[in-house]
Parts: C-alpha cells; structure tokens; sequence
C-alpha cells in the first residue's frame, strides 16, 4: 500500500484545504436565458477550467477536485416552475447509472466527437483542457523536483505527464492508464453534477489490460495490487463532497464477478486483487460488490468472507441464478441482462443501455396493513377476506405511485450522454418497504383474530392506537411470542411469500410514462426510518417510534431461531419476480470470523443462501458494544466503519438515528 | 423419552467442521469455577431475568393465571421489554430431531450436529435416542469426560469428532476446581485414546489455574498425540451468572467455557 498516500487522504486529509468555494451561476443563467443543455455545457466547462491540477504525494493515479461546491443551473423560482410542470426525480440531476466505460478505454474521448452534437463535443473539449493542464503541470513538477533532487519523484511525474498524453483523448494502452482514464471519467461526471456515479464492472472491463501487461511482464501481481489501491483511494479523495443522504450515501459501486456473456465464469486474477485491495484499505469507496451463482467455487466465498471480516460491509453478493432469470422475464435480453451491475447501493442495471429510474418511489407495506388494520378488519368475516382487503390497497397504493408518476424530467447532462449508448431500458424501479414488519403484522393477525381467536380486532386495534399502553400482556404476545420471519414458521414466511406475489402482481403489465415497466423491489433505501414514522404502533409488537429494518430483513427485535432459520424464511419467495434489488441484511458478531476454519464457514453460509434462491445478500461483521462506545468516545473512533442500507460510512459522521438502528440489529454471535 | 435442553444454535462456527447446529444440554456433574454456560449446570428450569435493563416497571410482579408462570412467583407474559424468559425446555428426541433435520440442507457433507452442555453424556440415552432419529448425519460431541465408562463409549463410538475436555491433570487441584474427581474422566480418555475416533482435547486456559507450565505440560502428556486446542479466557464468562440470579465463583478471574 502507498502508505504516505493513505495517511493524506484518509488519515490528515490536508488535501480538502486546497478547495474553494465557488460562486452561484444560477441567476446570471436565467438573466441571459439559456437552455439547460447550454447551461449544463457552460458549467461544465467553467468548472474544468476552475480545477487547479494538483498532485498528491508520489501518486500514479491523479485528479483531484480543487472546488468545493457545484452551484445550480437553475434558480430557485426556475426550480419551482420546472416542478410544477414534470415529475422530478430527486434533485432533477441524472443519477445511479453506469456508463460504458469499455468503450471508453477502448476508443478514447476524441472518438466520440464524430457521433455527438456540440454540446458533448464541448464538454469533451473542457474535460482534455483540464487534462492537458494536469499534463504540463505533470511536467513542469518533473523539472523542478529534479532540480531540487529528487529523481525518483521527477520520474513519477513525467511518467504521469506521458500518461496524460494518452487517456482520456485516446484509447488506453495499459492498466495504469486504464485505471487513470476510468479515474477521470468519473471524476468528471461528478463534475457535471451527476451523482450516485457507479463503476460497473470493473473486473470486466479492465481485466484486459492487466492480462496484457502481466503477460508482457510489464507488471507483477503485486504492482498490479499497488496499483488498483491507489484507484480506490483515488475513490475517496473527493468522495465527501458528494451528495447524499447522509455521508457515504454516494453510489459509488462496483461489481465484480458473475456469467460472462460466454457463460463462463467472470471472476479473474482483477476480482481478487479488487477484494485485496478492499480488504488492505479498509475504506468505505468503493462499495464491492460480487456476482455469484450455483457453481461459484468455495475459494471464492472464503475469500470474500475474508473481506467481511474486517467490518466494511463488503462484499454484497447478487445471485445470478435468480437476478439473471428475473431480468431476462421484465424484459431484458439475455446479452444485456448477463452485464448486469448495481447502481449506487443493490438496484440492478445494466451499464450502457440501462436508463432505469431504478428507485423513483417507495410502497410502505406495513402502511398499508395500518390502513386495513383499521379500516377493514373489524367487517372481516374470515382471513380471506382481510388479505382482498390487504391485496387492493397495496394496488390502489402502488396504482397512486405509479401514476403520480408523469412527464418525467431530468436535467440535461452531455457528458454523461456521450458515454452511453441509445437508451434500451427505462424502466422504474419502486422499493417496498418494511417487508419483514408487514409479513409479521399479517401474521400476528392470522394467528390471533383468525386461528387462535384469542385477540378480537377491536382488541387489537386498540391496542396498536395506544401503542400497547394499557395491554401489556398484548404487546408481549405479539411482540415475543407470535411467529415471526426467522423463527421457523411456514405461516409467518407464507405471509412474506403473499406479500412479495401481490406486490409484484400489482405491478405486472404496467407501463410507466417512458413507455418501460415497473420493478418490484426489496429495497427500502431511507425509508426504513422515514415510513416507520408515518405510523404508529404495528399489529408485530413493533412500538410507536421504533423503526422498520432496513431493506429485506427480519424486524429488529425478533427472536430468531438463528441464521439457518433466517435463510429459510427469506428465500422462500420467488425473488426474481422483485428483481429490482435490496438485499437481505445480516450481522454477524466480529468474534465469529476468529479462526480461518469460521472465516471458511460463514462462506459456505453465504454459498447456501445462493443455493436456496436468495437474490441478494449482505453481510456485517459488527460488535455493538465496540459501537456503543464509539458512540460515547467518537474521537477515539474515526475510522469505524458501518454498514447503512446500500452503503457504508464512517460511523462517528453518522446521524443518531442511523447509528442506533445499526446497533439495535440483530446480531448473531458463536 | 424427553431430554432438557438450553438452547439450540444455528451456525455453532466454532463446534466442528462445517455449517452446524449445536445442541446444548441441560444439566452438568461438574461445577467448574470459570464455567460460563451456568445455565447448563441443573436439569432443572430456570428463571432468567435481565435485570439490568429491568425498569421495574412492577408488570411481572403482579399475581397473573397463566400456570407456566406459577412455579417463578413471576410472570413470564407480560415484561414489556421481554426480559424474563425460562431457561430449559423439556423436548421429546423426536420433536428435537423434527427441528434440527429442518436445517439439514444447511449441513452438507462435511457440516452436521454437535452436542454440547452442560453435559451431554448426563443425558446419554436421550442423546442416544436423538442419533437415531437424525440418521446418517455428521454428529460432534463437546464433553467433560466425566461419566461412567460404558456410557462415555458406547456414546463417542456414534460420533464422527469428539471435543474432550481435560481442565487439570492433578486429582487434587481437579476437585478443587471443579468439585469432583479426574480419574473417571483420565479413564475415559484411555478408552478414547484406544478407540482411535477423531478427537480433539480442550484445554480453557484459565490465568493461574489452569494455563501453569505443569498442568498444560501433563495434559499434553495425557494427550498422547492427540489434536490439542488451547481456548484462551473468554473477559465475558460472569455476564450469564447475574441473568441467573447467581454469583461468578471465580468473579476477578472470568474464564471461558470450552463449548
Ligand atoms: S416487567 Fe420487565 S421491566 Fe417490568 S419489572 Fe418486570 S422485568 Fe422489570
Ligand atoms: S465448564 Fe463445562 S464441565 Fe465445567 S461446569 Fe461448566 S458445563 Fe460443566
């Protein structure tokens, strides 16, 4: 490891001193009327010509961003009647896409000229212009440091400067500018104020180069490590300036393994030197994700498990076996689905010709139950008639999402345009949140109102109003002793079977205002405390104020039979028809990854959870009490990194809210 | 027959080779001043109480009708936070064997089941009862030794690996430390030693007791070749005593429990 770049970046990150603070733009753009494309092609080209070309250390891979902020093309009243006319997603700025990245490295800037309008030949104009600054700057460095003495210093420069001269204008030649291309390119889609910037397949799209070079002899392994380190690092020098909803939410993925268009198995010798790397690093960008699927070999889970040992969060694991099929059924065809990546956090895309909004809304499932709960269980004569009840509001909900959903707009980005191909898929991808809640509550009224009959629904409606208050022997009984996800019971998993099937029914067939489909997901993203204060108290026991798990877990205070048991219950549903990702959630005690033989079995753990059909899973080596302190003594704890919903963060930067939900999951130890 | 049991835990990563489930069995003959599984030390049930995050509230004190609750003089039904809970369940070897063969996809071929305790041999023939049901499954054992000879054998021969304690090599110290006796357990290890099935022999390495030059250089001994594992002292081993309403006995040096 480049250690000395480490300690700058990670440890004193003396490089954040050197940004300024840009002036807003906005209204000097709407006094001259432009159009947004010329807007975002006129910022763009500023921005380039703002950055200071900076070099930190001995660095092999450079870019740096020298500004802090990037001011809105638009005003606020602008804003306001862009609004009130189209749906906006989020900021309005494109995110969470993937762009082709092999194309790149392969031709170069330059030859994109000939296919693109003005407006992306500009921007590719403003991007080499700041490149070739870097290149002089790379130079004049060389010269004075050589003056000064330093030979090794000034070699590192112009072999930098000779770097430059080639990517991004023209096709790389080697892995080292291979990894610097990739570096710009994604620095400058940052630039133009996309965000949620996803990397894609690295292993891919790399992979040759480094092939090339080893077999040239041009680099060892171990160069080739030293190398794809400085890239992740490069990763987290401007990563903080990123928009998100808390920091360390910036989308900044990557994926590696998984079916090649071949058939054959994609993890290479750049998979593993990428879960290396990770693992050596231990920084939270970029998120590592990896495909497996029924013939991934043991060597490869034991040497992810590896890497979920030291607390990062990583890897995520996506199992082709049920993505693939999943993909291939909405739409996709087979070429482009076998490419598939995520974006930002689990949402699964593909690079290039994926335009999916891949998380434009979110369904809260266990709303709907507080909706039936009241409204219509007290005139249920049976179960049936409660679960038509359940199925019509989660479509009369999901129907309401959808068509809310009308002249979608999103803010012009050329760059980001130049680098993807006619868009193929647009589809929408809408999370359903607090599943494990809603599954649980459906159960805890099967059991009680309609099988036992120990609870009348006036009972339990009551209670749930009064959040238990005056019936604590009720709230013990749902809460402690009702079947729930996790605990080995076929009536609590057939309720998330239900859920997951009605909810994927309700949106079959739709079409949404671009004329794709809407995918089901098992996301929650934020929701999971957002939804979860929209009501009160749930028929499972869950209390008023407590919050949803995150994403496609069990809730937090079930009693669980243990992580078998976990596994049996979440795979049971069909998962590829609610392909649009988020994954199923665990944490595991740090003391279990102890010897190489557990380190081995929570591996083969992971291998049965893609035998069994799971879609999608995540695992957290996390100690509570380590956090419990790190919450009282956060200065002692600055590089504790945790793992939120699709991403991971510092933990000491994190809000309250999000650190005590990590330490209220469930955590299974030896 | 029914057997008591403690818990019963999915993925015992540290109880034999594999993806396992781990049994553990209620009630020991030894009284081990480190044990940290106190829970395992009676057969019978027992009241856990998490008192520390009790907000004495005053709900569970409150004379209630549920019969389970009688013998507590507390209700189990009621704790909003859920922190009283019955430690011990009396399972019949079928209903045990029906909810670890749930999970047998899991065990592969090289994973299965362990039993551990307390004691397990204090309940050989339930045990017994429980392999047979389980069929062609690899079964661990995690043991004190400390049992009469024949039920120690016929009970090892069924297993794939056994976990074998062996705390002290001298008698004396034995009894002072764990209330009873080494020689059945030394004899019991022969008979292993002579059986030639895989074991592995555990030592819990409790500071000035057991982890002295002496001792570790007689067990080894003792051993006679076989697999050694060393189990480092475990600072957590008191927390279960206070759930239990009972006293660490070794309270200044806290030890580890070899299952
Ligand atoms: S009900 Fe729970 S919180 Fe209340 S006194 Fe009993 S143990 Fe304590
Ligand atoms: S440590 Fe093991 S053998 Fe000793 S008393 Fe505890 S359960 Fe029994």
């Amino acid at each position: 490891m480049n250690t000395q770049l480490y300690q700058t970046i990670v440890i004193e990150k003396s490089h954040r001193t050197l940004r300024r603070e840009l002036p807003e733009i906005a209204q000097e753009y709407s006094v001259a009327g432009l159009t947004p494309i010329e807007r975002m092609t006129r910022r763009f080209e500023w921005l380039c010509k703002e950055q200071e070309p900076m070099f930190l250390g001995d660095e092999k891979i450079c870019f740096l961003r020298t500004t802090k902020n990037i001011p809105d093309v638009f005003t606020k009243e602008e804003w306001e009647e862009i609004r009130s006319k189209h749906y906006i997603h989020e900021s309005g700025y494109p995110s969470n896409l993937t762009v082709d990245y092999g194309k790149i490295l392969k031709n170069g800037l330059l030859a994109l000229k000939d296919e693109s309008d003005t407006y992306g030949c500009r921007s590719i104009d403003a991007i080499l212009g700041l490149v070739e600054r870097y290149r002089q700057a790379a130079l004049a460095e060389s010269r004075t440091v050589l003056a000064e003495g330093h030979a090794a210093l000034a070699d590192g420069r112009s072999a930098l400067a000779h770097v430059l001269e080639q990517v991004p204008a023209y096709g790389a030649r080697s892995f080292r500018e291979a990894l610097q291309c990739v570096r710009i390119i994604n620095f400058a889609l940052w630039l133009e104020g996309d965000y949620h910037n996803t990397l894609g397949r690295v292993d891919q799209y790399l992979y040759p180069f480094l092939k090339q070079d080893m077999e040239a002899g041009i680099l060892t392994k171990e160069d080739a490590l030293e190398l794809v380190e400085e890239f992740f690092l490069s990763l987290n020098r401007d990563s903080d300036l990123y928009p998100g909803v808390q920091q360390g939410d910036n989308g900044q993925s990557l994926m590696l393994g998984g079916k090649t268009k071949d058939g054959s198995c994609g993890f290479n010798l750049l998979s593993e030197l990428c879960l290396k790397a990770s693992q050596e690093l231990k920084l939270i960008d970029p998120k590592i994700n990896i495909r497996v699927d029924k013939d991934t070999p043991d060597e490869i889970y034991t040497m992810c498990s590896e890497l979920t040992k030291v607390g990062l969060g990583f890897p995520q694991y996506s199992n082709d076996d049920v993505v693939l099929p999943g993909l291939i059924e909405m739409g996709y065809a087979p070429e482009d689905a076998v490419e598939y990546t995520v974006a930002a956090c689990w949402e699964f895309i593909i690079p290039g010709v994926g335009r999916d909004v891949a998380n434009i809304a979110a369904l809260s499932v266990p709303k709907v139950i507080d909706t039936c709960l009241h409204r219509d269980l007290p005139g249920c004569q049976c179960l049936e008639d409660f679960y038509k009840a359940v199925a019509d509001e989660i479509r009369t909900g999901l129907d309401a999402i959808c068509d809310n959903i009308k002249d979608l707009w999103f803010v012009p980005a050329p760059f980001l345009n130049l680098l993807m191909d006619t868009p193929k898929y647009q589809n929408f991808g809408i999370h359903n949140v607090g599943l494990s809640t809603a599954a649980d509550s459906l159960t805890a009224i099967m059991e009680h109102v309609f099988d036992t009959k120990d609870v009348t629904a006036e009972r339990l409606i009551a209670g749930v109003d009064s959040d238990f208050a005056k019936d604590p022997e009720l709230l013990h009984m749902l809460r402690f002793e009702t079947p729930k996800l996790g605990t080995n019971s076929d009536k609590a998993d057939e309720n998330l079977v239900w859920l997951l099937d009605t909810i994927a029914d309700a949106l079959e067939g739709k079409k949404n205002c671009l004329g794709g489909c809407y995918r089901a997901g098992t996301g929650s993203a934020m929701y999971y405390l957002w939804s979860a204060e929209e009501i009160g108290a749930s028929p499972d026991g869950r209390r008023k104020g407590e919050p949803f798990a995150a994403n496609y877990s069990i809730s937090l205070f079930t009693r669980t039979d243990g992580p078998f048991s976990v596994l049996r219950s979440m795979t049971k549903p069909s998962l590829s028809r609610t392909i649009n990702g988020g994954p199923l959630t665990l944490e595991f005690h740090d003391t279990i990854f102890k010897t190489p033989e557990a380190v081995a079995q929570v591996g083969q753990y992971v291998k049965q959870f893609v035998l069994m059909g799971g879609h999608q899973l995540q695992l957290n080596a996390v100690n509570a009490d380590t956090l419990k302190q790190a919450q009282a003594h956060p200065e002692h704890y600055p590089q504790l990194i945790v793992r939120i919903w699709g991403w991971s963060a510092y933990f000491v930067e994190l809000d309250r809210a999000y650190q005590d939900h990590v330490i209220a999951r469930q955590e299974y130890s030896l | 027959m029914t057997g008591m049991i403690f818990d019963v835990k999915e993925l015992g990563v540290h109880d034999g080779p594999g993806l396992r489930t781990t049994v553990f069995l209620k009630g020991c003959p030894l009284r081990c001043m480190w044990c940290h599984n106190p829970e395992g030390l009676t057969m019978s049930k027992q009241l856990s109480v998490r008192e520390n995050a009790c907000t004495h509230c005053g709900a569970c004190r409150k004379p209630c009708t549920h019969a389970d609750c009688r013998p507590f003089g507390r209700c189990l039904h009621i704790c909003p936070q859920g922190l009283i809970k019955v430690v011990g369940e009396e399972v019949t070897a079928r209903e045990l064997a029906d909810r670890l063969l749930r999970n047998k996809m899991f065990w592969g071929e090289k994973g299965g089941v362990t039993f551990s305790g307390g004691e397990p041999l204090l309940q050989a023939e339930f045990v017994h009862e429980v392999l047979d049901l389980l069929g062609d499954v690899h079964c661990a054992i995690e043991t004190s030794g400390y049992a009469d000879p024949d039920t120690f054998l016929s009970l090892v021969k069924r297993m794939s690996l056994v976990y074998m304690d062996l705390k002290l090599a001298d008698d004396g110290l034995h009894r002072k430390y764990t209330g009873v006796s080494n020689a059945p357990i030394l004899k019991n290890l022969e008979q292993l030693l002579a059986s030639g099935i895989p074991c592995v022999i555990r030592t819990p390495l409790i500071p000035g007791i057991t982890d002295t030059p002496s001792n570790l250089a007689a067990i080894k001994e003792l051993a006679g070749g076989l697999v050694q594992e060393l189990l480092p002292n475990n600072a957590m081993a008191g927390a279960k005593y206070e759930l239990l309403g009972l006293k660490f006995p070794l309270s200044s040096a806290s030890s580890p429990d070899t299952k």
